[in-house]
């Protein structure tokens, strides 16, 4: 170890202390907990899969993982199909500022706010409605557009395709403008370029994108309970209120390590997927690539 | 190339008019959402300073946002200094530490904190809070130094050094200057994120307001057309904020390299 290495040591000890005091530790905590159990106001630690056991079996539980799967994984691949041809625009066609600079301004503006908008935008009483009234196209109000998976799917995507946007921007930058520029001049379509040029080398930055995009739809409950109805809920609510509500804390967190685990097998599909269809080149490939990046 | 550019202006369309509608109804004259609207005033801003609690929960989201911003400069200060130096398994470790939180959801984090505090026996308080928020903003500094400092010339530091600077001097004159710029935008990044924050703070509030989570006990509540002034003031206030970052971070860097280029 050189000097200037022991130095960095020093340096780096109080940023990755911090981290794992309040991010590895409560994550392990939060793990072991999934094995402890509540009896009556009190947990005990334990080893037992029961709270895994009840999660499973519980029909409440599967009804809105599933809500969760569709949902995120609807949300996640309409994310992405949007922020490509965006991402393509802002990287190859027109580095607009002011394009970049409104999709900043949307991802830092409010949570919360955001998720209101869309409520005052789809309720009764609410704008679409008012629209569609004056324009004679309905009769009375459309009731189905909020308190639905759909007004959960289109508060989502508003909330993240700010930030998959600016992921695909950086993966496409990296991308030099010349290679697709030659794969035009040797015959192909712009739409074959970008699935024989553009994809492939942005492959893990577009995959990034989505499983982020899918993880943090799938783990949100504030938007499933402000929009969602009845129908619209998802795991991510349902965890909350272990933690809030009722207060069986190891169930919720047995709750929160099987979404992780349908997050690791939608990932592990992804690829697979990725890689039959082509899009995704073998590994071998990009390696290299990545080295003299 | 004309459809791109109708995909691409329809989606920053979809993005931009939720926030519109909420900026052009908070000047509402009506308590209704019927369009086109009849007239403009400004009592639902008028209404936001008779609330008392509403001013509370605003200074002590001010107050988390300040101290969240400090400490996290001083661990991604050191982080970033300590990111130069490291080998290349040092650095993994430092990033899957301070990286891997913004790849979980809020919910996640927010819970395994408040098991923590729980086991700990500590009480849900302001603290708590901060002590969130800088899990939650040390990442987004360090993909941003990352970036920053993977064009950084650690030969510049080494012919300060060979030059007879001290290691302090060579600190001061070289290598702060060279990375201030994008810490300063970031630590002004932390303080919009923090301020902005809900979903982990809902958990390890306790019983603190801060102000996103007023703006939701009034969402839950009614439908007033005061949260829709209070929230163009928070998003204008975050605009403001990111933009100062952002004309910082220029600034300086542009004055830094201005001056290299005169001396």
């Amino acid at each position: 170890m050189t000097p200037s290495q022991r130095t960095g040591g020093i340096l780096a000890a109080p940023a990755a202390t911090y981290m794992l005091l309040f991010f590895v530790v409560p994550a392990i905590l939060l793990f072991s907990y999934s094995f402890w159990i509540s009896s009556g106001f009190r947990i005990v630690p334990d080893f037992v899969l029961t709270n895994y056991i009840s999660a499973i079996r519980s029909p409440l539980f599967l009804r809105v993982t599933y809500n969760a799967i569709v949902i995120g994984l609807v949300t996640a691949s309409v994310t992405l199909c949007l922020s490509i041809p965006v991402g393509y625009y802002l990287t190859y066609v027109a580095r607009s500022k002011i394009i970049f600079y409104l999709i900043l301004v949307t991802w830092f503006s409010s949570y919360l706010v955001r998720i209101y908008a869309w409520r005052t935008l789809l309720g009764t009483n609410g704008l679409l409605n008012a629209v569609l009234l004056q324009l004679g196209i309905v009769d009375t109000p459309v009731q189905a557009f909020l308190f639905s998976p759909f007004a959960v799917a289109i508060t989502l995507t508003h909330i993240y395709l700010p930030f998959a946007i600016l992921m695909v921007v950086s993966a496409m930058s990296e991308i030099k403008a010349e290679l697709i520029e030659a794969s035009r001049d040797l015959g192909t379509s712009a739409l074959g370029a970008f699935f024989r040029v553009v994809a492939p080398n942005a492959a893990q930055g577009l995959i990034g994108a989505f499983m982020l995009t899918f993880i943090l739809v799938a783990g949100d409950y504030v938007t499933p309970q402000m929009v969602g109805g009845s129908s619209g809920q998802t795991t991510g609510l349902l965890i909350a209120d272990q933690f809030r509500k009722t207060g069986n804390w190891p169930l919720g967190a047995a709750q929160a390590f099987l979404m992780f685990l349908v997050s690791l097998v939608i990932y592990a599909l992804v690829l697979a997927l990725g890689r039959l269809t082509g899009l995704i080149p073998a590994r071998r490939k990009t390696k290299p690539a990545r080295e003299v990046a | 190339m004309m459809l791109l550019k109708a995909v691409v202006y329809a989606t920053l369309a979809y993005l931009l008019i939720p926030l519109v509608v909420i900026i052009l109804f908070s000047f509402n004259a009506e308590q209704s959402f019927s369009f086109p609207i009849n007239g403009y005033s400004l009592r639902w801003y008028a209404l936001i300073f008779e609330d008392p609690q509403l001013g509370q929960a605003l200074v002590k989201s001010l107050m988390i946002a300040t101290a969240t911003a400090i400490v996290t400069l001083v661990l991604g200060t050191a982080a970033s200094l300590a990111w130069l130096r490291l080998g290349r398994f040092g650095r993994s470790v430092l990033e899957i530490l301070c990286i891997t939180p913004i790849a979980l959801p809020g919910l996640f984090l927010g819970v395994s904190l408040l098991v923590l505090a729980a086991q700990l026996g500590v009480r849900l308080s302001t603290v708590t809070i901060v002590v969130s928020h800088v899990v939650l903003s040390v990442p987004m500094l360090m993909i941003a130094m990352r970036a920053r400092l993977a064009l950084f010339d650690r030969t510049l530091e080494e012919a300060s050094r060979d030059l007879g600077a001290s290691q302090i001097g060579t600190f001061k004159r070289i290598t702060l200057p060279l990375i201030a710029p994008t810490l300063i935008s970031c630590a002004i990044l932390s303080f919009a994120l923090s301020f902005d924050e809900f979903v982990v703070t809902s958990f390890v509030a306790g019983t603190e307001t801060t102000l996103p989570m007023y703006i939701w006990s009034m969402m839950r509540r009614t439908v007033t057309p005061l949260i829709n002034s209070v929230s163009t003031l928070a998003l204008l206030f975050s605009i403001a904020v990111m933009a100062i970052g952002f004309f910082v971070g220029r600034f300086k860097r542009a004055s830094a390299l201005s001056e290299r280029a005169s001396s």
